[in-house]
């Protein structure tokens, strides 16, 4: 298991393709807070400075594709036959590709959140707004978006494995988060959708987009949102188990 | 022993019957051409050697043991599947560094391989600047990798020069000299001619003739003829040739 792990990372250090990815998550950060601050947003309400660091939830778009791309581009590239050879066993390969990408989603969620702070921070200071750390919940929104970046990273993981066209997975994740989740939110009506798991991650995020919806409050959020992983590691073991390689 | 025994396999793609009940052995020190036009079940056979398809039913072993339950797979058994499994981003010596590490391979044997395709200048070039012929080398190197007493091999030459033929067709006949088991799918009959001792030639995923190429002729219109008239058989209605495959 510590082979295919290790295995796993050097497979990520020697291309740079998901590194680009993962960097433009912070940009999205800082693009994002600029934007809040420009747009007008109040300096000396500690609610705005709240919705500032929430845009470490945003960025888990970019772990999600990341995770995505460890299962369905090694479909696309054909190297899943090389994995799956040097491997026989490939349940242990989704579990070792489960941890190795979570992890890089806490690292890029972890660096996300201490761009979101320096660039807040900065422009509190620049503008002469009132930033608090202390104030109220800015820690839970920072904590909250970097497990947002670890839980989306992981279901990219098992959205890749059940859907192993690369491009038709990464299209399904969009659509899911730009159209479906809302269409179905609203059928399903304010009590049921936050149990959906973009709610959920806004909850987790305190990166409440639509609103209006009744969100669940945060470590609720957070077990949803890991009980969705969880529901889509186990999809990605067993349907990986089941399928030929061709 | 590490021959390659086929016993009763079956596999089918929805409607479609890849594998019929084919039977074959490859013997240890011998290079066996494994023959049959497009479409007749070459690549789907040894997709089943290696793990990778389920067959329906009936077994493929590698020295008696399945792919999946060998000890150190890499290192017993060396693949060429397609020339297309890399990824385009990554450097054919990282390639190859990745395939060591997984398999515990010492990673100076990942220069050597390299020499012996002739790729050490390329080695520090990304896969997607590649001609088809240089992916093959790299394949070729990998599937040597392990040092495996088994190599199985998909239209190894396959964008290959006159010269990397003549070269490819010397490194097999040594390889079987020292006792491995060499498997090389083909339907460019005169290569095979010139470098099989066995030949199992299919047709619509069944066995039409299996044994020394010696009792078909080792000429290469010899073998095109008898290629011609087995693989015709099926094409007129599937009736069984004299030759039987046991």
């Amino acid at each position: 298991m510590l082979r295919m792990i290790r295995s796993e990372f050097l497979k990520l250090r020697t291309i740079r393709g998901p590194w680009l990815l993962l960097a433009a998550g912070p940009v999205l950060v800082v693009a994002g807070v600029t934007g809040l601050v420009q747009s007008g947003g109040n300096l000396h309400d500690p609610a705005v400075q709240s919705k500032a660091l929430s845009h470490v939830a945003l960025a888990a778009l970019f772990t999600l594709i990341f995770g995505i791309l460890a299962v369905a581009g090694e479909y696309r590239h054909g190297t899943v036959t090389d994995t799956f050879l040097s491997f026989p066993d490939r349940g242990r390969v989704v579990a070792a590709k489960l941890a190795v990408y979570g992890l890089v989603g806490a690292v890029a969620g972890l660096v996300s959140a201490a761009v979101a702070l320096a660039v807040t921070a900065a422009w509190w200071a620049a503008k002469g707004g009132s930033f608090h750390l202390s104030a109220a919940g800015s820690w839970r929104t920072l904590i909250g978006g970097v497990a947002v970046n670890v839980a989306f990273a992981a279901i990219g993981v098992g959205v890749g494995a059940l859907v192993r066209n690369l491009a038709a997975a990464v299209a399904a994740a969009l659509a899911w988060i730009a159209l479906v989740e809302g269409i179905t939110g609203q059928l399903l009506g304010a009590g049921l959708s936050r149990w959906l798991p973009f709610y959920a991650s806004e909850a987790l995020g305190r990166a409440d987009m639509t609103g209006t919806a009744k969100l669940l409050p945060q470590g609720g959020a957070g077990l949803v949102l890991a009980g969705y992983a969880a529901l889509f590691a186990i999809a990605a073991v067993v349907t990986t188990l089941r399928r030929d390689v061709t | 022993m590490s021959e390659v025994e086929v016993r009763d396999l079956t596999k089918t793609f929805g409607r479609v019957t890849a594998v019929r009940e084919m039977s074959f052995t490859a013997p240890a020190g011998k290079v066996t051409g494994f023959l049959g036009p497009n479409g007749s079940g070459k690549t789907t056979t040894l997709r089943v050697v290696l793990g990778l398809v389920r067959a329906d039913a009936g077994q493929a072993l590698i020295g008696g043991i399945p792919y999946h339950r060998l000890a150190r797979p890499r290192r017993s058994v060396g693949a060429l599947l397609e020339s297309t499994s890399f990824h385009p981003g990554r450097k054919a010596r990282d390639h190859l560094r990745v395939l060591a590490d997984a398999a515990g391979i010492p990673s100076q044997r990942v220069d050597e391989v390299l020499g012996q395709v002739d790729l050490a200048a390329a080695a520090s070039r990304r896969v997607r600047e590649f001609s088809l012929g240089m992916r093959q080398r790299l394949g070729l190197a990998a599937a040597l990798l392990g040092d495996p007493q088994v190599l199985l091999l998909d239209e190894p030459a396959n964008g290959l020069d006159p010269a990397g033929i003549a070269w490819l067709r010397g490194m097999l006949r040594g390889l079987a000299d020292e006792g491995r088991t060499v498997v090389v799918a083909s339907h460019v009959l005169s290569e095979i001619a010139l470098t099989a001792d066995h030949v199992a030639i299919v047709s619509a995923g069944q066995v039409r003739f299996a044994g020394p190429l010696s009792e078909i002729g080792a000429t290469n219109t010899a073998l095109e003829s008898a290629f011609l008239m087995l693989t015709d058989f099926t094409a007129k209605g599937g009736t069984r040739v004299a030759h039987d495959p046991q």
